[in-house]
């Protein structure tokens, strides 16, 4: 199967309008108004499929659809958000069994107004079975995607639904079976220059995958803190939705830009109190004063560079690519206004973005750290397609050759 | 509200009385027009800019937080993605929900040269708050405060009840313009 950047726009747009069809219906029906706050297509491995969700308590509906697009999809929500769903259609008191079975009314509404959406966009027939009621922690509320041993990692369509005025966001899953919508994607490319194949893109994945564990592994050589390096993911957007998937939480850390083939810019982002537990692990001295420090950052900027540097080396050395980047700047600010610049600067020339990003963390301490590639989408493709399918295997089975530990 | 910003709620005054205005949350590329004094917010500007629009007779207010100068360089269709065409996308809003453009009055905040890698002499930061200013004045919208360029992120609420753009930063004093 290839993808082409445009198929995946197109597909991305059909998943938001899927989700505002949902949204609308849920308005007609109930007055209550939501809002589609991003959708994303992303590529994940299937172990880590919905880490996102981290360890909160879910409810929600699921069921499976068939025809011009197989599969399984969910519509979740928190689960101490639920009183706050029931108290709007049966106002307050409603008992627990009528909160669920509201929930399963708001849920049907939802999803048959999303496939409907699909539906109708792709000029076919999509079936689907009477919604399930579910319950769950974080990723085991989804579906395990169809089995299929032959691929390790899936197409996820992911919806946030934003209940103005109340805290309440809904999350639409939809996991397709492979080769329906290979066919489907297939019929909705554009020409096949633009078309990535999607063993690339995967074989992406793994190598910054790698990338990741080596930085963890740098990360854990410098401060003696067990790093592990979790989630790898390729995931792709209009480029305005980008700044949208990080939080207003104010982060530190360090920005860089590559060149080479890919370029692009590389972020590595802790959240403050993270940057402070590590800074403090880095350095042997006490840190005087509160809260982050000039010295705190200084470990931050020295660690980002140590990261970033295991990270592009891996890209060049799998793609055979030299691959430069600039010194690091340092960052401390709200991590949407970190990122709005460099989509901003990549969205001069290109409407959509893939983003390609990791999750490093610790039992040890509560640290969090991640990484993130925004890189160019054409030269993406470019290095894609030079990409050797059988070199990235070679190196994924000697990751300790090409990252030198 | 839609992405493309071409959807837009109005909100007309006929429902119930409130303590707290309501408050509408404003994505990148999107607007939102409010006829009822709903508190107008938007997060995360670093090059981008939020524009706050005010009709001092009617208190119609509108805001967008626009991503890129010039729309002509990126066809596609989403004109709240645009100083140029975000700009006069919120102004003909606002007229339609019944504003006047001799009484508008701008505020706007945004527009840091952060994190700029590019060669060439201007930010996408200050290349947006140039645009803005340009299609601005080309309604003769005056704009009566600012708070743009520097190197920091902001986020913005504007109050409809106060006509203040209020603009809070991390690490920083929260400034009320």
């Amino acid at each position: 199967m290839k993808v082409d950047v445009q198929s995946l726009g197109t597909f991305n747009q059909l998943a938001h309008e899927g989700a505002q069809a949902a949204t609308d219906a849920m308005a007609q029906m109930t007055g209550i108004d939501t809002q589609v706050d991003i959708t994303r297509i992303t590529l994940v491995d299937r172990a880590e499929l919905g880490e996102d969700l981290a360890d909160r308590s879910f409810v929600g509906i699921q069921f499976d659809f068939e025809g011009g697009l197989t599969g399984e999809t969910v519509l979740v929500f928190e689960q101490d958000q639920s009183a706050a769903i029931a108290g709007a259609l049966l106002g307050d008191g409603a008992s627990e069994e009528m909160a669920q079975s509201s929930i399963e009314e708001i849920g049907n509404i939802m999803m048959s107004g999303f496939i409907d959406g699909w539906a109708e966009f792709l000029e076919t027939t999509i079936e689907h079975d009477p919604p399930t009621y579910i319950e769950g922690n974080g990723a085991a509320i989804l579906p395990d995607p169809a089995t299929d041993t032959t691929r390790d990692q899936v197409f996820v369509f992911r919806s946030d639904i934003e209940w103005e005025g109340e805290e309440v966001s809904f999350y639409i899953y939809m996991l397709p079976e492979y080769e329906p919508l290979a066919a489907l994607m297939a019929e909705h490319g554009s020409d096949a220059e633009n078309a990535i194949p999607v063993e690339k893109l995967a074989a992406f994945n793994e190598m910054t995958r790698e990338g990741a564990r080596q930085a963890a592994s740098n990360v854990e050589m410098m401060s003696g803190i067990a790093t592990e390096a979790e989630v790898s993911q390729i995931s792709f957007a209009p480029i305005e939705d980008v700044p949208k998937q990080f939080s207003d939480e104010v982060y530190v850390g360090t920005v860089v830009e590559f060149t080479g083939t890919p370029s692009g810019f590389l972020l590595v982002l802790f959240d403050e109190q993270s940057a402070i537990t590590v800074a403090e692990a880095l350095m042997p001295v006490e840190i005087a004063g509160d809260g982050l420090t000039d010295q705190h950052k200084a470990a931050i900027e020295e660690l980002g560079n140590i990261m970033t540097s295991g990270f592009v080396d891996g890209w060049a050395n799998v793609l055979q690519q030299s691959v430069e980047h600039t010194p690091p700047r340092v960052v401390h600010d709200m991590g949407r206004s970190i990122i709005d610049p460099l989509a901003a600067q990549l969205g001069q020339f290109q409407r959509h973005a893939f983003l390609i990003d990791s999750k490093m963390m610790t039992d040890e301490l509560d640290f969090e750290c991640e990484i993130t590639a925004l890189p160019n989408e054409q030269e993406l493709r470019k290095a894609l397609e030079q990409l050797d399918l059988d070199r990235t295997t070679e190196t994924q089975a000697s990751v300790e050759d090409i990252f030198g530990t | 509200m839609g992405h493309d910003g071409l959807i837009m709620k109005v909100y007309d005054g006929s429902s119930t009385e409130r303590e707290t205005p309501e408050r509408l949350k404003v994505g990148i590329a999107e607007y939102e027009v409010t006829t009822e004094g709903a508190e107008l917010t938007t997060s995360g500007l670093g090059s981008c800019i939020g524009i706050a629009l005010y009709d001092t007779k009617t208190a119609i207010s509108g805001l967008v937080h626009v991503m890129l100068p010039v729309a002509e360089e990126m066809r596609d269709g989403k004109p709240a993605k645009f100083a140029d065409t975000g700009t006069e996308l919120l102004v003909s809003e606002m007229v339609d929900a019944g504003a006047d453009t001799d009484c508008i009055e701008a505020k706007i905040a945004g527009g840091s040269d952060m994190l700029d890698f590019s060669d060439s002499d201007k930010s996408i930061g200050d290349r947006n708050a140039e645009q803005v200013r340009e299609t601005l004045g080309s309604y003769d919208i005056p704009i009566v405060a600012a708070d743009v360029g520097g190197d920091y992120g902001r986020s913005l609420r504007f109050e409809p009840a106060t006509g203040e753009l209020v603009v809070k930063s991390a690490n920083r004093e929260t400034k009320r313009l």
